[in-house]
């Protein structure tokens, strides 16, 4: 065994211990070690990427003292180990962004706090990526759901704690349907271990035996961790929640924690259940037209609002909905679409947080519209990189968006029933994502009449704008030389199998 | 090749000299610019005449666009009509002199006078459709500027209407040229037509659309029914030298391309029976009546004889309906009647209303005590209008007769001359009592006799001669346009 | 080597105005006039360079870059390129001499040279552009760089303009992408423009509806950008733009890159013999027709001198879509020489029309009366581009309809006819609605009053290029053998 197959092991581990330790720590020593963890374990993770491309196979890890099929496990592949590479590649982009209204949205005794629910979630969603265990992957989601609560309720104002207990009790009804699904895929295979169950699996549905009850696994399993990603109509708790928390949080949460659910999601149809049952089961045609559903009132709720941040978030309802069109399109091709828009949505929707705060910051701190007015000339960075971000949520060619967007529709042809639907509504999200998107663009350089607020100069916060060049530089990235990313992410998903 | 040329030059240079009358700011002198006129009339004139005398000949200016050349023919359609527009050009041209000294921008004027003489030689000696639809569609906007010239309100929107008729009737022909462009085998004018049979396999009724179209496009010009709304009011705001023009020879552009596509491009034979051929008589006869009709009930002066003109237009067009010889030669011979009746007839009152300042008909009650020479000319064109032997009306309408009795045509052979007489009858009404309350007003008048200069006269006065002399020496015209008719039915 | 540097040129001329326009970002020059002769220096070289490029032709494409698999931006020279290439090399030197005078007073020149200058960059990349995808690419690009352009005067209505704009074009192009995917799928994974189309119809079968009615869509997505009926309204409201802008952009670079891509799909990528005497060719054919009508009304209607030739444009562009959707290859002809004399026309009506505000500051047509007194030059050349929108013989505009109607006849399709009949009324209206400016210009109703105001022809900057303008006019009009002909071969793919 190499060395480097310890990385998916250590690195949940050196998280979650980070997290304990940052409870002992100075909020200012807290983040150093939070920056420093989030840092090492994406170059591990990297490092990993680059074992696995170069063995071109997944490998199981041993947890523990017992062997398969009653010990636990980790399975790393490409995909995973590219996907925990890219999650701290914008999680360190989004707190390095946000840091600054951290301190001061944040009492100064809970900034350790803050740091110890980050590296909680980090390790959570590692875990969430590399494990083989069902139960596992339960706990884990709870410890992400909790602690993804933390960062929304950190900031304390009556608006976050709603927002909070909100996001809680769908989301543990979402890990309760989750929950029974894990109990019956048990009860029906006698196995937590993800690729033991997908035997069994096999075994009972050539006998022809049990469809219902699996029909019903697979349902609430889907439908539970759709209502933690915010699949439409399951968003109600997602503009407050992403609108009202601090800015850091509001990325992470929108660009990592959802996605993280949504992995699970495609890991479960992969490796559990296998693709060709779950492509046979209707459940794809219920999340396609979910899907379908949140592209258009996802939009449609962002037109209406006229709080910035809220818009961003609406807008996370829609992008969410193109994931599960690529999942409920149901070819390899448009799983590869919809895990490409996974990464292409989180560095877009984290840059525009992110940059959206730079902006209310140059409008006295207001988020409604008409305090925009020329907020880009006063922020140029947060401008160009609202401008960025909205670019590629709109799908222009140079930024990521549109390749996910050219993906999908690529991917649709391969479906007959479904092609026309799905190209159709992409092209009227697209419409609808310029009306609010380009909107506020506009309005961020329309020249204000008079303008009373303060200049913020690229070198008064050198982090903030830092994070935005690199956001910037990684949407392009995946704008211009996106062909290694989708072979990888092929690869992967054969790996995933 | 040499003489050839000579075609080119009697259209371009009056065209050029308009140019430079117009752009060149040195030539301010009334004087000056009336020796401009006369030396520019003089030479064209002596072109035209050089040309109209010569043998037949052709000259292609250049390829316009592919297998469309720029194309010039002289034939004797063309040397009729060329020498006619050349005597009423300069008649009036002579007459202009004196009435344009109390208006404004004479220069204008002279300058768009020239230009738009140049461009209708350049439509009658177009000799392939392209290039008659180019002068025919320059000749209305040069001749626009003619009908503006006043620039009052009224004025604009005369021209805007004028442009507006003859633009749409341009673009109906255009429509129809679209057409024969791929299914002619050439688009030069041809007697008997150029329409290519195997192409139009199946499609002939398509092309009786299509030649109906371009019927009604060129009639426009010539004010037939229910397209005569400009005449009435362009031709009254114009000055009258250039109301002259209008109503005696632009309209005769109409008349012209209309000979030129119904016998040289689709051919007689093509509509002959057919309802286009129907259709069209009947609103040319339409158009006779309700022409005289509006003429009658209409006071102002000028406005009548444009709706005269209307009128007697379509007698022109009836004969050319008919589509059989006796008809064409009372169309033919009812143009050169009719050009120097109109032309005439406009000096004449363009002169009454020029000394007096009235423009409606009750107002010129004793007139004739006043300009009684100009009077006397009136009332012979007048009766050549009306068709009195042994003026040239007369003939023109017994022609036209025949014609239409001859023909055959189940109701029209007789219905035609009926509206005929009626029409003249109606003429009679509405020329004859300016005449009448002219020489005998109801009550005392104190005019003092106030004649017009002589260059105003005399063109009136060969113009009266020619109508008349036209009708008492008519063997070689006839003999000429039955020649034209024997070529091109 | 040696034979690749031809298409390696093609990028260069791509990128020289894209970094000299760049460059006015980071350069700060001391005087005015060195910026203009800096920013001329670079678009006359560009244009320079445009017409050395289309007289030593590249044979192959040049690839430069690959976005994924089948997604690759590649650059070619065919006689579609080289039409349009050269009809804006020509038009975009004149109309930045024209813009040195108009702007002369205007604050944020920098910016405004800038956007300018790189906007011919990207129309040069939609004209060299060797596949949809390019296309495509700069296409979208052409939206981001004119915006703006469009909201260069930053009030108000300029804001609501360039939203609209914006949704719009955007929105268009997600059809268009629609398209493109398709293409791409049914096109053997290439975009690439080959006369004649890359579908190969005996293969499609059961798709064979589908495929056309995803044209229907991307030619109404692309056609937003052409101004199509009921996508057009963005074309008026964007004329709050300087008038250099509306001239050159919204008269012949951007609506004619719209038209451009319909051009390429149907008869590069499609096919027209797939479209022809299909469904889809019907409602396309009927969507121009309408058009036309409606952009010729609707300028009959408006009151404002340039709205009022932005709705002109309107109703000629469909002139030229409705070349494309005849879909032979005489339609493709007549296209072409509608889309260089459209150019060439529109654009000097607007020059005149900027001209008259420049100096006068009058925008509404009721206001004009007279002025034509006093700027007898402007109004001559107005009215010389006036009579050639008519289609008067003799000036190039009779010329193109002539040749699109050529195409219609031959193509022997009911609704074409009906299309020479559009045609031929959009040629009257257009002469009501243009003629109504001229007339009021030269012959006011009554004498008026211009106040202190000394009102009178522009200088040479503005003049110049009017005047050349006007003697394309002519000379097209008149020898119009040539480039027709070159046209023709173009569309049968001789070139």
């Amino acid at each position: 065994m190499d060395f480097v197959q310890n990385i998916p092991f250590f690195s949940i581990i050196l998280s979650m211990f980070s997290g304990i330790v940052s409870s002992v720590l100075s909020g200012k020593n807290a983040k150093r070690l939070n920056t420093f963890v989030v840092f090492f374990v994406g170059v591990m993770s990297f490092v990993l990427f680059l074992y696995l491309m170069q063995k071109g196979e997944s490998y199981i890890y041993r947890m523990g003292h017992f062997p398969a099929p009653w010990g636990n496990e980790i399975r790393a592949g490409v995909l995973e180990a590219f996907m925990a590479f890219f999650f701290c590649v914008i999680m360190l982009c989004s707190l390095i962004g946000g840091r600054k209204h951290l301190i001061k949205e944040i009492e100064e005794n809970k900034v350790n706090l803050y740091y110890i629910l980050v590296n909680l979630l980090l390790s959570s969603l590692l875990a969430l990526i590399y494990t083989n265990d069902l139960f596992t992957a339960y706990v884990f989601v709870e410890i992400n759901t909790i602690s993804a609560c933390g960062l929304i309720m950190i900031r304390q104002t009556g608006r976050t704690i709603e927002a909070a207990t909100r996001y809680m009790i769908m989301s543990l009804l979402g890990s309760g349907l989750l929950l029974i699904g894990i109990c019956l895929l048990y009860d029906l295979t006698g196995h937590l271990l993800m690729s033991y169950i997908q035997m069994e699996i096999a075994i009972i549905v050539e006998q022809g035996m049990y469809t219902v009850p699996i029909i019903l696994a697979i349902a609430f399993i889907s439908i539970g961790l759709a209502i933690k990603s915010a699949l439409y109509p399951f968003h109600s708790w997602l503009p407050d929640a992403y609108g009202y928390s601090t800015v850091s949080s509001s990325a992470i949460l929108s660009s990592l924690v959802s996605k993280g659910y949504i992995f699970l999601l495609i890991k479960i149809f992969y490796r559990i259940i296998g693709f060709a049952i779950i492509r046979d089961s209707k459940i794809i045609h219920i999340l396609f037209a979910f899907g379908i559903c949140g592209m258009i009132m996802g939009s449609l709720g962002a037109i209406k609002e006229n709080d910035i941040r809220r818009m961003i978030a609406f807008s996370s309802v829609a992008q969410i909905g193109y994931i599960y069109i690529g999942i409920g399109l149901g070819t390899k091709l448009a799983m590869t679409a919809g895990i490409f828009h996974i990464f292409s949505h989180a560095a877009s929707k984290a840059l525009l947080f992110i940059s959206a705060v730079g902006i209310t910051d140059a409008s006295n701190e207001s988020k409604k519209f008409a305090d925009l007015t020329g907020a880009g000339y006063r922020n140029m960075i947060a401008g160009v990189g609202f401008t960025i971000g909205s670019l590629s949520m709109v799908g222009v060619p140079l930024f990521s968006g549109f390749i996910s967007k050219f993906m999908f529709a690529q991917s649709s042809l391969q479906v007959p029933g479904k092609m026309l639907p799905a190209l159709i509504v992409l092209g009227i999200s697209t419409i609808l994502n310029t009306i609010y998107f380009m909107k506020t663009v506009i309005r961020i350089y329309t020249p204000a009449k008079e303008s009373t607020y303060e200049k913020i100069r690229f070198f008064t916060n050198l982090s903030y704008s830092v994070s935005i060049i690199c956001f910037g530089i990684v949407n392009v990235t995946l704008g211009l030389w996106s062909q290694p990313i989708v072979e990888m992410i092929q690869t992967g998903l054969d790996m995933l199998a | 090749m040499s003489k050839n040329i000579l075609i080119l030059f009697s259209i371009v240079f009056p065209i050029i000299s308009g140019f430079v009358l117009l752009c060149y700011p040195k030539v301010k002198d009334r004087k000056k610019i009336q020796i401009y006129m006369l030396g520019v009339f003089g030479i064209t004139g002596g072109f035209v005449s050089n040309i109209i005398t010569g043998r037949a000949m052709t000259y292609t200016l250049y390829e316009f666009m592919e297998s469309i050349p720029i194309y010039f023919k002289i034939d004797n359609m063309g040397r009729l009509f060329a020498s006619l527009v050349t005597i009423a050009f300069i008649l009036s041209g002579l007459y202009s002199f004196g009435y344009m000294e109390h208006e404004r921008n004479e220069k204008r004027y002279f300058g768009f006078y020239l230009i738009v003489y140049g461009v209708f030689l350049g439509l009658i000696f177009s000799g392939n459709i392209v290039t008659l639809y180019i002068f025919y569609e320059l000749l209305t906007l040069t001749s626009f500027f003619l009908v503006i010239y006043a620039q009052t309100r009224e004025a604009v929107m005369a021209a805007m209407k004028y442009m507006f008729y003859s633009l749409c009737g341009a673009y109906m022909a255009l429509f129809g040229i679209y057409f024969l462009y791929q299914y002619g085998t050439t688009l030069e004018f041809t007697p008997g037509g150029v329409l290519d049979p195997s192409l139009l396999q199946g499609k002939e009724e398509f092309f009786l659309f299509i030649a109906f179209f371009m019927l009604i496009g060129f009639s426009v010009k010539a004010g037939m029914f229910p397209m005569h709304g400009w005449l009435s009011s362009a031709h009254p705001v114009a000055p009258a030298p250039a109301s002259g023009i209008l109503s005696g020879i632009i309209v005769k552009a109409g008349v012209f391309a209309i000979i030129r596509i119904v016998f040289e491009i689709f051919g007689a034979d093509f509509l002959k029976g057919s309802w286009v051929q129907q259709v069209w008589m009947t609103l040319s006869l339409i158009t006779i009546f309700m022409g005289s009709m509006l003429a009658y009930k209409e006071s102002i002066v000028k406005k009548r004889f444009a709706y005269s003109t209307v009128s007697q237009i379509s007698y022109i067009l009836f004969g050319l309906s008919l589509l059989e010889p006796k008809g064409f030669v009372g169309a033919l011979f009812h143009t050169c009647v009719h050009i120097f009746v109109k032309t005439g007839l406009f000096l004449a009152i363009g002169g009454m209303i020029f000394k007096t300042g009235n423009i409606k008909v009750e107002h010129l009650d004793g007139i004739g005590k006043k300009m009684p020479f100009t009077l006397w000319c009136y009332t012979l064109l007048s009766l050549s209008l009306i068709g009195i032997p042994p003026a040239g009306g007369f003939l023109s309408k017994w022609f036209l007769a025949i014609g239409s009795l001859e023909s055959g045509i189940s109701v029209f052979s007789w219905i035609g001359p009926i509206i005929l007489v009626v029409s003249a009858l109606l003429t009679a009404g509405y020329v004859l009592p300016i005449t009448m309350n002219g020489f005998f007003p109801k009550a005392d008048w104190t005019y003092k006799r106030d004649e017009l200069r002589k260059v105003m006269v005399i063109p009136i006065l060969i113009l009266t001669v020619l109508a008349i002399g036209i009708g008492m020496f008519p063997n070689r015209l006839v003999t000429y346009i039955g020649n034209i008719a024997e070529q091109l039915l | 080597m040696a034979v690749k540097m031809k298409e390696i040129f093609l990028l260069i001329i791509i990128l020289l105005p894209f970094f000299g326009g760049a460059c006015i970002c980071v350069i700060k020059p001391k005087r005015q006039a060195y910026l203009e002769i800096f920013v001329e220096t670079i678009v006359l070289l560009t244009s320079f360079l445009v017409f050395y490029s289309i007289t030593h032709r590249p044979e192959s494409s040049l690839v430069v870059f690959e976005f994924a698999a089948n997604l690759t931006i590649a650059f070619h020279m065919d006689g579609l390129s080289a039409t349009f290439a050269g009809l804006i090399a020509v038009l975009w030197p004149l109309a930045t001499l024209y813009a040195f005078e108009y702007m002369r007073n205007a604050e944020r020149k920098r910016s405004f040279f800038l956007f300018y200058t790189v906007t011919y960059a990207v129309t040069l990349g939609i004209a060299f552009a060797a596949n949809l995808v390019t296309l495509y690419f700069f296409y979208e690009m052409l939206t981001l760089v004119t915006l703006p352009l469009v909201f260069y005067t930053m009030t108000r209505e300029a804001v609501l303009a360039s939203r609209k704009y914006l949704y719009y074009s955007l929105g268009g192009a997600a059809f268009a992408f629609i398209g493109l995917i398709f293409i791409l799928s049914y096109g053997h994974g290439t975009t690439e423009f080959v006369l004649g189309g890359v579908l190969q119809p005996e293969n499609l079968g059961g798709v064979r509806n589908t495929l056309l009615f995803v044209y229907v869509l991307s030619f109404f997505g692309f056609g937003v950008k052409a101004a199509l009926f009921p996508f057009s309204s963005w074309l008026p409201r964007a004329g709050v733009a300087p008038t250099p802008v509306t001239a050159l952009l919204h008269a012949v670079a951007v609506v004619k890159s719209g038209a451009f891509a319909i051009l390429r799909i149907t008869y590069y990528n499609f096919g027209a013999d797939f479209l022809r005497g299909t469904w889809a060719q019907d409602i396309v054919m009927t969507a121009v027709i309408i058009t036309i009508l409606y952009g010729c009304s609707m300028a009959l209607k408006e009151r404002h001198l340039k709205r009022r030739l932005a709705y002109s444009t309107i109703s000629n562009l469909s002139y030229l879509l409705f070349g494309a959707a005849l879909m032979t290859p005489l339609g493709l002809a007549g296209a072409l020489s509608h889309m260089v004399f459209h150019g060439i026309m529109k654009i000097c009506a607007f020059f005149c029309a900027g001209a008259v505000i420049k100096q006068t500051e009058k925008e509404f047509i009721y206001e004009l009366d007279g002025l034509g007194r006093k700027m007898p030059k402007v109004f001559g050349i107005l009215g010389i581009a006036s009579f050639s929108l008519m289609g008067v013989p003799g000036l190039c505009g009779f010329i193109s309809k002539w040749n699109l109607a050529k195409a219609a006849v031959l193509s022997d399709n009911p609704i074409a006819y009906i299309g020479i009949g559009a045609l031929l009324l959009s040629g009257l209206l257009t002469g009501i609605y243009m003629m109504a400016i001229v007339i009021r210009g030269l012959f006011p109703l009554a004498e008026v009053n211009y106040g202190k105001q000394q009102v009178q022809d522009p200088n040479w900057y503005m003049i110049l290029p009017l005047i050349v303008l006007t003697v394309f006019i002519v000379y097209f009009g008149l020898f119009s053998k040539p480039i027709v002909l070159l046209f023709e071969n173009i569309a049968k793919g001789r070139w």
